[in-house]
Order: C-alpha cells, then structure tokens, then sequence
C-alpha cells in the first residue's frame, strides 16, 4: 500500500530536518550556466558573461539592425579561443568573407546550408547531439514551435552547446534562456568622399531567466573599410 | 591453438543464438547433402558427421540445418591467427588438411620468451584461450617442444575436455606423454607403416625404446625424420608471414535480400565481429570496403573513407547505411564482405588550457550524416576563394586544426552581411549615374544614401566568365542598407547582400 500523501509530506519534513543544510530544495540548479563571451566588453558585462551554454538563446532584429555582426563576434571569440562551431545556415546568408573580416576562424567552423526548415531543425538537432562543439549558429527566420524550442534547448543542455538562434523577430519564449533584441539602427554614412562607416545600433536584454530585463547597450559597427 | 571444428564454430560465431540448439552443417543444399559437423546436442539426439540430412533430420526433428559457409569459414581462420598475433608477432596459420582432420583450424605461435609477460606457458595458454573465446571462437591451447607434439596433445584435449582447455608439456616430459599414444599419429607412409607392423611396433612407447641410430640405419631417411618428430628434435621454425592489417569478415546469405533495413542486421553481425578481431590486435578501423554479391552474378563496391581510425561499431554502421542509403544497390544482395584496413589508434594529447572539440571520429560521422541530410555539397568549413567575384564562396572539407590563431582579432564589431544566393533581381531608377530608387524583394523605395560606385572586373581571359560590376552601398527610405550591383555589361541590377 503506498503512503497517503500527509504522510509522505511528513516523512519528508522528517527528512529535511534531520538532513539540515545537506538538502536544498530541487529544481533549478545552483550552479549558473558556463557562458560563451562575445569579447565586447561591456557587452558581456551586460549580458552576465556572454551567451549561456548549453542553452537556447536568441538575437532577434530586423535586417541591418547589426543581429549578424553580434552573431559573428561571438563565433570569432569562440573560434579564436580553439573551440569549434556550426552554423545551421537556413537563410543561406552566411558570407565567409565577412566572418573572415569580423576574426571568425573559419578552419573552426562547420557550415552547414540545410535546403529546407525541416533539414535545418534536424541538423541542429543533430549538431547539438554531438559532443565538444561549443556553439551552434541557427540563422532560421521562421518562428519556431514551442514543441521544437524545448526539443532543441534539451538537447542543448545535454551536450553543454550553446544555441544561439538568430531571427528578426522572437519567437515562442519556451526554453529561450536569454534573448536581446536589435533596435534603432542608424547607418553611418561619410560624406567626402561618400562612404558607409557602420551602423549604429542599440541591443535590449529582452529576456533572461535570471537577472534584470529591459536593460540596453549601445553598439557601433564598423565597416571593414574603416 | 586449435579449433577443433571450424564449419561449426564459424556458423556458432556468426549466429550465437543457435548454440542450446541441435545444430548440423551440411556440405550443399538440397536433399542429397551430408553433414559435416554436429553439435553437441545434435550429437546426443544420435545426429553424427556423415550421415545424410535425410537421415539426421530422421534422427532429431528440431534439427536446424545450416550449409556450410566458405567465406565465414575463412573469417574463422583469420580469426584465429588474429588471437595469436595479439601475443606475438611469430605466427603461423596451419595448413588445411584432408580426412579426418579436414574441419579443424590450427596455428602455431612461437612461445619462446613471451611466457614471462602471461606469468606462464599456462598462462599464455590461457589468456589466448580467452581472447579466442571473446571472438566466438571453441578453442584449446597446448606448448610443447614441437609441432607435432603440440598438435597431438591439442587434438588428445579437444576430444577429451572442454574448449578453453589448456595443457602444457614440458621439456623432459615429452617420452612420458608420447608412451601410451598409437605409431599411427606419426602418419607414417604405407611402406614404413607396413615395416611397423611386422616388427609388431603398436606403440610409440615401443618405438621410443628402440635406439635411433639403428633405426635410422635400417628403415632409412623417412625413418630419421619420424625420430626426430617422437622425439621433440625437428627443426620446424614458425614462419611469420607479414602481418595482413588487412580484415575481412564475410556472410553468404541463405536468401537474397533486398531491403536496406534488413541487410543492416547483417552488417551489424559483421561489424561486431571484425571490431572484436581489430580490439584482441589492437587495432582500429582506418578504412571500411563493402562488398556485395548480387543475385544475377554481379557485384557491387562501396568504400568508406573515416577521418580518423575508430572502434565505435555505431558510427561504422551509420556510415555504412548511409553509403548504401545514397546508392542502394541494383539488385537483391547474395553475399556481403566486409574488409577493413586496421590501424593503430591514434594517440592524441590534448591540451590543458585549450578545449578538445569533438572527437575525430564522431566527427566524421556528424559530417557525414549532415551529407546524407542536406547533400555532400551544403556541408563543410567556410572558404573564401581567391577571386574578385562579390558572391565567391566555397565549401572545403571539415577538418578543424588545432594550431593557435596567430592574427589578431579587429577590435569591435564588424559590420557584417547576409549573403543573398541567388542575386536577386532590382528595379532601379538613376540619377545621373546613381541609383536613386529601387524596387526587390528586400528593399524598395527611395534611396536615401547612396555610396560608390565601386568597379570590380574579373575573368577578362574569358567572355563567357567575364563580369564587370559597380558596387553601391544604398540606404533606402524603409530603413535597409543593402549592396547593389549593377552589371556594367548586361546592363542589369541585382541586390546581392544585406548589410547586418
């Protein structure tokens, strides 16, 4: 017969008290999640350290808000650190030069261009089964389902990746770790000669499971001309 | 070491399932088939080798017949010498023989100074007794002085105790074992063997006690090398052949299969066996060749290439189905053989401040999964060509390197872009010679910045590849900065990427 649950409720207050500190109550672990840095400073102190590992993040903005610059500076950190990367590129917009430019180690990083969502869910699936890669880029503009965030941020936890997920808009908030958004972004145009200079723009801590939200930073792009 | 009868441990290493079971092998298909080899519960049910299969299956109804298997019988063999190599390297595989010892598998193993590292003669016997028991394999081991003398003791411990028996003859004891044992193990010819029998020697013991230079003297040269044998003094140094890296394991099937799924089960039997032989030599699995046999005669080849040498029976299995997966075969498959080139495994140290990535071999498998899902042709490391085309990229084979990064890193960030493959196509309107509005199907309106334009022109070698094109850097009223080219010889415009 198994116990009634005032019973069971008692034997377990029993058991903590007699335990004292040794318990702690389940759930959310201690322990605060290893983080990937972008190697901005400021950036990285807003963020808490960096993007989290082994967790779903996400950089959302609208095309030429900058979402594409942080992105790459974070796989530059990781790369130039000796870890290894994959980027699921679902938009097939990863430009090799431009990673090349930002410091991206591209020797370091697996490419993948899946030719449907489907095939670039699978992969990062996949990706994220693999042990030892510490980042994969999920460029996938279409909003995912909440069925298929928890899927990926499990998997994510299970090999310590992190998942960075990069969109122009959020998208269903189960198992999103941290999102920032990219907002204002102002190109930045010489005049004589007329040139780009960069884009500046301003990043919003639109979500994180533990800290202060709405915080913001401002960052300025600049072009590799420059 | 010997196995005692190898048609029946062949089929026993293949399907171990079958060993509580009455098991015979039979020499052909088709009624007039006679058996070769029984197993033990067979043999009790009063099933013995030579009977015809009408006769066994008379005997015992539950019999299950299996025909004897060529290609397993040779994977058997290897993998017997396999064991004896994992202790040393001076072996040599028995030859096949005919009449009555035709089923059994020997070889012989030059015991002379590696006793010391198994603590004992015994103790080698023993632990090679248990490397051939992981490969499936019913084997006894003996030491002696000789090869006659080790064979006969392996054959006498094979009939009389189980497999895994051991028995070690040491020198001085040799006249003592030989004593009780018929003349006719020294296989003498008629001639001598009739001379025998009229001297009414019966016995080796008899033989032992006459003096061997007459002996010699009177029955002549074929009798000097039958006293060298009963006496332990032949010259017979084990011959090592060159160590084959080289591992087949093979399976002819009983009926032609012709789906993927089921053909996997049969893979994955073949795998586990070669991974065994590669694990007892130390060795792993550099390369993998699948060979099929098809129904019609034919015969197909797949070969699998891996990264980095790897015992990991799940990724070759993968691998293997995907090879098959991206070109099925023609036709339902009679036979398959499978043949790996081992290797040593690879030593890898690793770094204490710097991260050790994926391993090579579960790598290579990601890559390889991540083929067969998007296509060999969207997976690999970034590339960036050496030509002055805008949208220029490459995709080069995986393979991260664990050198430091001596460049520096720029400082801040970069502005990046978003490729778009392909072009896509603009209206645009211009001013003079810049553009001043435009309609795709990422940015439209008017322009509010404009820069450039800047002149690119390649492949002036070939009309066919020459491109001349001028590059603006535009801000539209939609708030987009985007790249735009104008194709100075087409007369057209396209957006090909999104400033980020």
């Amino acid at each position: 017969m198994s116990p009634t649950p005032r019973c069971r409720a008692a034997a377990l207050a029993d058991l903590v008290r007699d335990l004292g500190d040794r318990v702690r109550p389940g759930g959310i672990p201690d322990e605060p999640p290893a983080r990937l840095p972008t190697g901005l400073e400021g950036l990285d102190r807003l963020l808490g350290g960096g993007f989290p590992r082994g967790r779903l993040s996400e950089i959302a903005g609208r095309p030429s808000s900058g979402r594409t610059a942080l992105a790459l500076a974070v796989l530059a950190t990781a790369t130039r650190g000796g870890e290894t990367v994959a980027v699921v590129d679902a938009a097939d917009a990863f430009e090799p030069g431009s990673a090349a430019t930002a410091g991206v180690e591209l020797t370091r990083v697996l490419w993948v261009r899946p030719p449907g969502v489907r095939e670039a869910l699978r992969s990062a699936e996949r990706l994220l089964e693999a042990r030892g890669l510490a980042l994969v880029l999920l460029d996938l503009d279409q909003p995912l389902r909440a069925s298929s965030c928890l899927r990926l941020s499990r998997r994510a936890a299970a090999s310590g990746t992190a998942l960075l997920r990069l969109a122009s808009a959020r998208g269903a908030e189960t198992g999103v770790a941290l999102a920032v958004e990219m907002h204002d972004a102002r190109p930045r145009f010489d005049v004589a000669p007329e040139w780009l200079e960069g884009i500046e723009t301003r990043l919003v801590l639109a979500r994180q499971r533990v800290g202060p939200r709405g915080a913001g930073a401002a960052l300025s792009l600049r072009s590799d001309v420059a | 070491m010997l196995v005692p009868d190898l048609p029946l441990a062949a089929e026993l290493r293949a399907q171990p399932e079958l060993g509580a079971r009455p098991l015979v092998i039979v020499s052909e298909v088709g009624p007039r088939a006679s058996v070769l080899s029984v197993s033990r519960e067979a043999r009790r049910a009063g099933v013995h080798p030579g009977h015809a299969l009408s006769h066994a299956r008379a005997a015992c109804a539950a019999l299950v017949v299996r025909t004897a298997s060529p290609s397993r019988e040779r994977a058997a063999r290897d993998a017997l010498r396999d064991v004896a190599l994992s202790a040393s390297p001076r072996v040599e595989a028995a030859l096949s023989l005919a009449g009555a010892h035709r089923s059994e598998a020997a070889v012989w193993l030059d015991a002379g100074g590696i006793a010391r590292v198994f603590g004992s003669e015994a103790g080698l016997a023993t632990a090679l007794n248990a490397r051939a028991t992981a490969l499936g394999l019913p084997s006894v081991a003996t030491v002696a002085s000789s090869r006659f003398l080790a064979r006969v003791a392996a054959r006498r411990l094979a009939a009389d105790a189980e497999s895994g028996a051991v028995q070690v003859i040491e020198p001085g004891e040799e006249a003592d074992f030989l004593a009780p044992l018929p003349v006719d193990l020294l296989d003498p010819d008629d001639a001598l063997a009739a001379t025998f029998t009229r001297f009414g020697i019966r016995r080796l013991e008899q033989l032992l006690a006459l003096p061997p230079r007459s002996l010699v003297t009177r029955l002549g040269p074929p009798a000097q090398h039958l006293v060298a044998r009963l006496r332990g003094t032949e010259r017979e140094p084990v011959l090592p052949a060159p160590r084959a890296q080289r591992l087949v394991e093979g399976a002819d099937l009983e009926a032609a299969l012709d789906r993927l799924e089921t053909l996997g089960f049969v893979l994955r039997g073949l795998l586990s066996r070669l991974l065994a032989r590669l694990a007892v030599r130390h060795l792993a699995c550099g390369e993998l060749d699948l060979g099929l046999g098809l129904e019609g005669g034919g015969c197909e080849m797949r070969r699998v290439g891996l990264a980095a040498p790897t015992l990991d029976a799940r990724v070759l299995l993968r691998r293997l189905v995907l090879a098959l997966e991206a070109s099925p075969p023609p036709a339902a498959v009679e036979s398959v053989e499978l043949t790996c080139q081992g290797r040593p495994l690879r030593s890898d140290q690793l770094d204490l401040f710097r991260p050790a990535g994926p391993a090579p071999d579960e790598l290579d498998a990601l890559v390889a999964e991540l083929a067969a899902l998007c296509g060999p042709e969207r997976v690999g490391a970034p590339f960036v060509p050496d030509s002055l085309r805008p949208d220029a990229f490459a995709l080069v084979p995986f393979s991260p390197t664990r050198h430091d990064v001596t460049q520096d890193r720029p400082e801040g960030l970069r502005l990046a872009m978003r490729a778009l493959r392909p072009p896509l196509p603009a209206q645009v309107r211009t001013r003079g010679e810049r553009p001043h509005w435009l309609r795709s199907a990422v940015a439209n309106g008017m322009v509010v910045r404009c820069a450039g334009p800047w002149r690119v022109e390649g492949a002036w070698w070939s009309p066919e590849e020459r491109f001349v094109f001028d590059h603006f850097d535009v801000q539209t009223d939609d708030g987009l900065l985007v790249r735009l080219r104008r194709d100075r010889l087409r007369s057209t415009w396209h957006v090909d990427a999104v400033y980020d």
